[in-house]
């Protein structure tokens, strides 16, 4: 009579145990950010999506390299997220209070993880005034004189060119509109530029050189103004090029950088960064690049900050290898890493980087004029503001409303959702 | 004597059971624990989670940090012009995707049920699209109707239906047709190959009566051959109902639910609510919606087959 009982108490113990088990394998993974030590040394992650760059990425690791070779307490490791789903990754992780020590952002995701108190405030690990750091885009850095990051790399949007196919570039809207009717014939178009839901990021890069270059901005700093004249004026002049058909229709920028790369594109508003990607990826392409012959001397900038995880378990390390990366000798490095974008502080180009990039004069002249792709005064709700300013103007290329009720429904919803 | 070994015989199995490690009473718990525990663990808790999401304001970027809002996610989501939209667009989706799968799976089973030469060749020939990893018939549709090197563009050209622009993934008209397209495409031989193997459970002798009675290849088809394989349709019919509502990878990377909304279904808008907008309250809010209409078409599905039953038992 006794022997079921004991089976029972048997059965309910393993039963018991095996539930633990499940539980803590389940739920007992580990905690904080990708640091470890091991050794004494500590081994910090740093996550950007240009060392997945064919034309940088390897030349990153390098100057990473470097940095490891330099001392032997800190490792740092890269980790590269492709570019269409790092904020997506990276901020998921930091939310959950995991992700990596050091983070290569783009402002939006910038903006959105400062907001929530992802990222660790840089004031007491880091002396900036022991540094030239350029004023233009450092400035938005901080938010209530408390600053969260450090520019990695700032890249202004110009306009590249086909050399073969214009000899002159065009200086105003109007020629920029002729010489892309001019140019596009069979399986050659006079521009490019992104114009599918797919790529809303990319659509909001594109549209923002539009916008501003016509002289509007998508707020006051106090308001949202996304369905003011101006706008309306620069993105008409968008959506006139996207109804001439003087672009690839449909096509991703994948797809429409290739057909430049073969000469089948004549024109692209594009940032810094592409000029090291084109050279490294089709050396035998004629292209230049000049200003955005837009009514506005105002183009849209990428700025992207490095930044130091709140929950990374090792600050001091990450702030002593952003130290690292900002002394001269190492911004000179990085900077003909990046080729026509600029690092956080002053650096001189040097001689041989202007005998192979002849117009990065061209880039650094437009520095004071350019603007990080973000609404100013609603920072942390770009990606949701840049969501609905997106669908409704694809909805106007598409026919489905007129632009200017596009913008009208852009502007209530995105007033109803910044309150 | 007799009476006694009678009343004792049980008493002793039942005894014999009860030390027998596979006889107690405890045994089908034992056995069903794993699972149990597993289920629990996997899908108890997380719904419970998601149940409790959708009660509050949490954001994706401080996931501890939640407001509780009652009602006020689910009030959101039906008072939004976009959540309808999503509601129809999943509507239209699901029920062309079950059409579209079980109809053209039914005709592909009949055709390859007859003799033909060359019959084990195409039986083979039809499953490839469903070996096909998801992500692959995505990227190779959408390379297909590429507007500027894709070959369905050229086709329709060349036959004077080119769409203009070229742009069928970029068109508010077209891209859902698109994507039901390539789905029904994906899906049509698992249906085509199960519903095959129905077919061949068909009594001969039954289609031979009803053709010897008189009866042309639709009233045949109809009275006899419908009435095998109308268990299995149903099933079928179940299946990709789920599974179409479940659909995420397909749409995501053919148009991600663009252009404007016309491709949006109920897993797109959860994604891009949780993942886009980081508003976990309100992905979990849509996400129970996806929950509710899920019970409610498996609840329809077996009150349909308990009546078929019914029926049949008359």
């Amino acid at each position: 009579m006794r022997k079921p009982r004991v089976r029972r108490a048997t059965v309910a113990a393993a039963t018991v145990v095996g539930l633990a088990a499940v539980v803590s394998t389940g739920c007992g993974s580990d905690s904080g950010s990708g640091s470890g030590s091991d050794g004494g040394v500590t081994t910090l992650t740093f996550a950007a999506s240009t060392f997945g760059d064919p034309g940088r990425g390897p030349q990153l690791q390098e100057w990473i390299d470097e940095f490891n070779a330099s001392q032997d307490e800190i490792r740092v490791e890269a980790a590269s997220v492709p570019y269409p789903t790092f904020g997506q990754t990276v901020l998921t992780q930091m939310g959950g209070g995991e992700g990596p020590d050091l983070v290569r952002f783009d402002m939006p995701e910038f903006e959105a993880a400062s907001d929530a108190g992802l990222i660790a405030p840089l004031d007491d690990l880091i002396d900036v005034s022991e540094y030239d750091l350029l004023e233009q885009p450092d400035q938005f850095m901080v938010h209530d004189d408390v600053r969260h990051g450090i520019i990695f790399e700032a890249s202004n949007y110009a306009m590249f060119y086909n050399a073969d196919l214009i000899p002159e570039p065009p200086t105003t809207y109007d020629a920029f509109f002729e010489t892309a009717q001019a140019l596009t014939s069979g399986d050659v178009f006079g521009l490019a530029f992104r114009q599918t839901e797919a790529e809303e990021a990319g659509v909001w890069q594109d549209i923002f050189n539009y916008v501003y270059g016509f002289g509007g901005a998508w707020s006051d700093g106090e308001n949202l103004t996304i369905n003011s004249p101006e706008n309306l004026e620069g993105l008409q002049a968008y959506k006139d090029l996207y109804d001439a058909n003087v672009i690839p229709r449909g096509a991703d920028a994948a797809t429409f950088r290739r057909m430049f790369a073969e000469g089948k594109v004549a024109m692209e508003l594009n940032n810094g960064g592409y000029a090291t990607h084109l050279r490294a990826e089709s050396p035998d392409l004629n292209f230049n690049v000049a200003p955005i012959p837009f009514p506005e001397r105002s183009q849209g900038a990428i700025l992207a900050p490095i930044v130091i995880n709140e929950a990374s378990s090792a600050k001091d390390e990450a702030a002593t290898f952003i130290q690292w990366a900002l002394e001269p000798e190492n911004q000179v490095s990085l900077q003909e890493i990046l080729g026509a974008s600029s690092v956080a502080t002053a650096t001189e180009r040097t001689p041989e980087s202007l005998q192979e990039l002849p117009f990065l004069p061209t880039f650094d002249e437009l520095t004071d004029s350019s603007l990080p792709q973000i609404v100013l005064g609603f920072e942390a709700q770009t990606p949701d503001i840049r969501k609905i300013v997106v669908q409704n103007v694809i909805a106007a290329l598409q026919g489905t409303v007129d632009l200017q009720t596009a913008l009208d429904t852009a502007q209530e919803q995105a007033t109803e959702l910044v309150g | 004597m007799t009476v006694l070994e009678q009343t004792r015989a049980p008493r002793s199995e039942a005894a014999r059971r009860r030390r027998s490690p596979l006889g107690s009473r405890w045994t089908p718990y034992v056995f069903l624990a794993p699972a149990a525990a597993f289920i629990i663990l996997f899908q108890g808790v997380p719904l419970a989670q998601e149940i409790y999401l959708s009660f509050t304001r949490t954001s994706l970027l401080n996931p501890t940090r939640s407001t509780w809002v009652g009602l006020e996610n689910y009030a959101h989501i039906f008072g939004d012009d976009d959540f309808r939209r999503t509601l129809r667009t999943t509507l239209v989706y699901v029920v062309a995707c079950v059409a579209g799968s079980v109809g053209s799976g039914l005709l592909v089973a009949l055709l390859l049920n007859r003799n033909f030469r060359g019959r084990g060749i195409a039986r083979a020939l039809v499953t490839v699209p469903w070996a096909a990893p998801g992500i692959a018939v995505a990227l190779i549709a959408t390379w297909m109707l590429n507007p500027q090197y894709g070959i369905v563009n050229r086709f329709l050209n060349a036959i004077g239906l080119g769409v203009p622009g070229g742009t069928i993934l970029d068109s508010p008209t077209y891209a859902l047709p698109a994507i039901l397209v390539t789905t029904i495409w994906q899906l049509f031989p698992l249906t085509s190959v199960v519903l095959l193997s129905a077919l061949q459970a068909v009594p001969k002798d039954l289609t031979e009566a009803a053709t010897m009675d008189g009866a042309g290849r639709w009233w045949t088809f109809r009275a006899v051959t419908w009435q095998v394989i109308k268990p299995t349709v149903g099933l079928l019919a179940l299946l990709m109902t789920i599974w179409s509502i479940r659909r995420f990878e397909l749409i995501w990377l053919m148009t991600k639910g663009g252009p404007v909304g016309s491709t949006e279904t109920l897993v797109i808008d959860l994604y891009a609510q949780a993942f886009d907008s980081k508003q976990l309250g309100t992905a979990a809010a849509i996400g129970m919606v996806g929950v509710v209409i899920s019970l409610i078409v498996i609840a329809g599905s077996r009150l349909v087959a308990r009546g078929a039953a019914k029926e049949g038992l008359r």
